[in-house]
């Protein structure tokens, strides 16, 4: 089983994921623009801020020449996490519905936010528990999560109005479960050092799923 | 016009076009620290470099700090003028070869500017360096100055930390990052002004790409660990010029330049614009002929340009080409060193009875909060509860912090700046962490009008630091923070780093709410109170070391983790040695007073 961290020029995060994965015992590699994702069982798209945001966040990046890659390990079933600005890359990709718009109150947020666990039914939340409150950290401009699309899966939702989203929808998945979108960062809630653990659990549900499948 | 005979006496004739805005620059106040170099000498240091401070952190690990300001830029252009101090300081810390992991701030302004926060944020969390705190202080005496103060921290192995400095003849010089344009011509310059003065206008600012910089960063990191550079200096005020002569001039040699190979993003630049345009993002790297095209190629593959623009030469000289055109040939020491405004000696007066000057009091969370305080995921403390502690992935950790007296220091600038170091250090001990160095940015008013309060200021550093037996590792100043001639009031900015064990950290939890220590100031209490916050600290006690005992913002911070504070917070004279402890009980022999009670909401 091995994890596979995007790397795009201005990703901040990547090293984050990094240490959190193998904190849960799992073989990562950082990946180019222009390497394969051949191998890879679960692709992380990492926060930070992909060629600085500018044009518009994600966009420049969705447009890569990794992302022919990202969509055929999307058409093979591999899971794929984006956070933050991944999220916002696989917005952009077309891989989830809606828009990231800018956050309501016209600034950056950066706080830890509690969440509601709407959605255990996937690779990334099977540990949680059905509506469980947890505590992530958010750190985001453009955060605010448009609905385009009535029937869409919702895996977190904010229990405060952190951004003005639509239906405080925090994190999106495909209708099969295996590529999910999330605003908040797991990664930064592994360790109780941290100031919260409530992270871990995306990824051992991920671990522990992929090591079923394996076997 | 008294540097400009000094220059002529030296030259021995008079300086052409090109050498005025070249000595202009390298002996303005901000290059060449005039008014404060003589101070400085006398200060106890430990671990001063070109670039950043550095000290020892357990044996295998560098600390590399320094606090730097970007005052009079943030006064006129407030987004890109605290965007690039921010870029700033963290290539000085870069340039030592660590990786920046941590930003503090220290703000002075009348109030919260929205665009001087803004523009920290963006830049700090676009580069993904953690801004974890610093200090708010609004005051209308900041009302045309407001003060702009960023602090980096950064961690490497020892190994890995580079001089500031070539160091043999054929060495050459890469500089690499964005292109060269006019932004910021003649920046260091205006920086040495009074903000009435012609050169404030923002054809003097520099231009923020937090983008390019994470992208210089990440190739820097590759350079260093693929072992090419021999020395580096960030490219800040006075460009090529200041970072060339300066990397030359420390290891006593001399070079060559060639200005038509800088690439440049504006057509038409004349040689002596390319010079010292101040445009960010660039660093100068000393290397050696063969490693150079590797470096390049790295900068490359990070969408940066690059090029090699000198050669390192024995004969201590520094001449500049544009192609075959010499347009510059003086001493590289001559150019280095500026002439040196004498200092004059301050004997302190005993403490006066200070009067409460009131700083407006707000929710520091309001700017913390726009901050990512916790990508790199080494962030300990949250903001709002004192010094920020961060760990070292694998082993050990460090605390950090910015404090200033400057509601002090308006009435006597000694005890101000002597109380500011003293609870500095009431502050690393409160998180259980033993104070390793400090480094500071002195904000000061017109020198020429008034130095004595300059003097005061630089004699209580020293004195504090001799009193506390802590190092001063690196230091910055900002003077002429002046409007129509007033000036602010004299700020030194306190940053100090210490060695911390992030699994002793002790966190706020329900208990009892103790005051402890004395409502007044004696000096010779001191280290009384040190002992016993050190003290409490290990025994399991959250402790509190604030000027204010209590304010707003450790409410709102302990309502973020869940609890309420309910406390009758005692009357202290505006110096005291009083600290706030939350803990089941406190038995020691300095005063003590149960003052309520720390519960879950």
């Amino acid at each position: 089983m091995k994890a596979c961290i995007v790397v795009y020029p201005g990703s901040n995060c990547d090293r984050d994921v990094y240490h959190a994965l193998k904190y849960v015992g799992v073989d990562v590699d950082y990946v180019g623009l222009d390497d394969s994702l051949d191998g890879c069982d679960l692709v992380v798209l990492p926060g930070g801020f992909s060629y600085g945001d500018y044009l518009r966040p994600g966009a420049v990046a969705a447009r890569e020449k990794i992302s022919h890659e990202v969509r055929r390990a999307a058409d093979r079933g591999k899971l794929i996490l984006g956070i933050c600005n991944g999220f916002q890359i696989l917005i952009e990709m077309g891989l989830l519905p809606g828009a990231l718009l800018r956050n309501s109150s016209g600034r950056f947020v950066s706080k830890w936010v509690r969440l509601i666990v709407e959605d255990v039914d996937t690779p990334f939340t099977r540990n949680f528990k059905s509506r469980e409150v947890i505590k992530l950290p958010v750190a985001h401009g453009y955060g605010r999560y448009f609905k385009t699309d009535s029937a869409i899966r919702v895996v977190f939702k904010y229990m405060d109005d952190v951004n003005g989203s639509d239906d405080m929808i925090a994190a999106v998945t495909t209708e099969d479960g295996r590529i999910l979108g999330m605003m908040p960062h797991p990664e930064r809630a592994y360790e109780k050092l941290l100031g919260g653990e409530d992270g871990l659990k995306l990824f051992t549900s991920v671990v522990e799923y992929l090591r079923r499948n394996a076997s | 016009m008294r540097y400009l005979n000094i220059l002529k006496g030296k030259l021995g004739r008079d300086p052409d076009f090109v050498e005025l805005h070249a000595f202009a620059v390298m002996w303005s106040e901000h290059c060449g620290y005039s008014h404060t170099a003589g101070y400085i000498r006398r200060l106890p240091k430990q671990g001063h470099h070109g670039n950043a401070g550095v000290v020892d952190l357990d044996g295998d690990f560098g600390l590399v700090f320094k606090v730097e300001s970007h005052n009079h830029p943030s006064a006129v252009e407030p987004y890109n003028g605290a965007a690039t101090g921010v870029g700033g300081i963290i290539r000085d810390v870069l340039a030592m070869g660590a990786r920046p992991s941590a930003i503090l701030d220290s703000l002075h302004m009348n109030s919260v500017i929205g665009g001087i926060i803004e523009g920290i944020a963006d830049y700090g969390n676009s580069i993904g360096v953690p801004t974890v705190g610093g200090e708010l202080r609004l005051s209308e005496l900041y009302q045309h100055n407001p003060l702009v103060n960023v602090m980096a921290v950064g961690v490497a192995p020892h190994g890995n930390i580079l001089p500031s400095k070539a160091s043999k003849p054929g060495q050459v010089m890469v500089v690499f990052g964005g292109a060269t344009g006019r932004d910021g011509i003649h920046g260091a310059s205006f920086a040495s002004e009074d903000l009435t003065g012609d050169k404030a206008s923002k054809l003097s600012i520099q231009v923020g790409d937090p983008f390019a910089e994470k992208m210089l960063i990440e190739a820097f990191l590759r350079m260093n660990e693929e072992g090419l550079i021999d020395g580096a200096q960030d490219l800040g005020a006075g460009g090529v010029l200041s970072a060339t002569a300066e990397l030359v001039a420390r290891g006593g040699l001399g070079a060559v330049v060639h200005l038509e190979r800088l690439p440049l993003r504006e057509s038409n630049m004349k040689p002596w614009e390319i010079l010292i345009s101040e445009s960010q993002e660039r660093m100068a790297v000393v290397t050696t002929k063969d490693r150079a095209e590797r470096i390049i190629e790295i900068a490359k593959d990070h969408l940066l340009t690059a090029a090699v623009v000198a050669e390192v030469k024995a004969d201590p000289t520094y001449r500049v080409f544009y192609g075959d055109k010499k347009i510059m040939e003086v001493p590289v020491q001559l150019l280095a060193n500026a002439p040196e405004e004498p200092v004059s000696d301050y004997v302190p007066k005993d403490m006066p009875d200070f009067r409460k000057v009131d700083f407006k009091v707000v929710d520091a969370h309001t700017v913390f909060e726009q901050y990512d305080y916790m990508v790199g995921t080494d962030t300990v403390i949250s903001p709002g509860l004192g010094p920020a502690v961060m760990r070292v992935k694998g082993d050990g950790g460090y605390s950090l912090l910015t404090h200033s007296r400057a509601d002090l220091a308006v009435q006597d600038s000694y005890w101000g700046t002597f109380i500011a170091v003293l609870e500095s250090v009431r502050k690393t001990l409160s998180v259980g962490a033993k104070p390793l160095a400090v480094t500071n940015c002195v904000n000061y008013g017109d020198p020429d009008a008034d130095p004595t309060d300059l003097a005061a200021m630089m004699k209580a550093l020293e004195d504090a630091c001799r009193f506390a037996n802590i190092p001063v590792a690196s230091g910055n100043a900002s003077l002429y923070n002046t409007y129509g001639g007033r000036a602010i009031p004299p700020t030194l900015v306190i940053g100090m780093v210490g060695r911390a064990d992030p699994k002793k950290i002790v966190r706020p939890k329900p208990s009892n709410v103790y005051a402890v220590g004395w409502p007044d100031f004696d000096v010779e209490r001191e280290k009384r109170l040190w002992e016993v916050i050190e003290y409490l600290s290990a025994k399991g006690a959250f402790v509190l070391a604030a000027s204010s005992l209590v304010n707003v913002t450790h409410v709102k911070a302990l309502r973020r983790l869940g609890l309420k504070l309910n406390v009758d917070v005692p009357r202290t004279e505006p110096a005291h040695q009083m600290v706030i402890v939350f803990a089941d009980s406190v038995k020691t022999d300095v005063p003590v007073k149960k003052i309520g009670v720390l519960k879950w909401m």
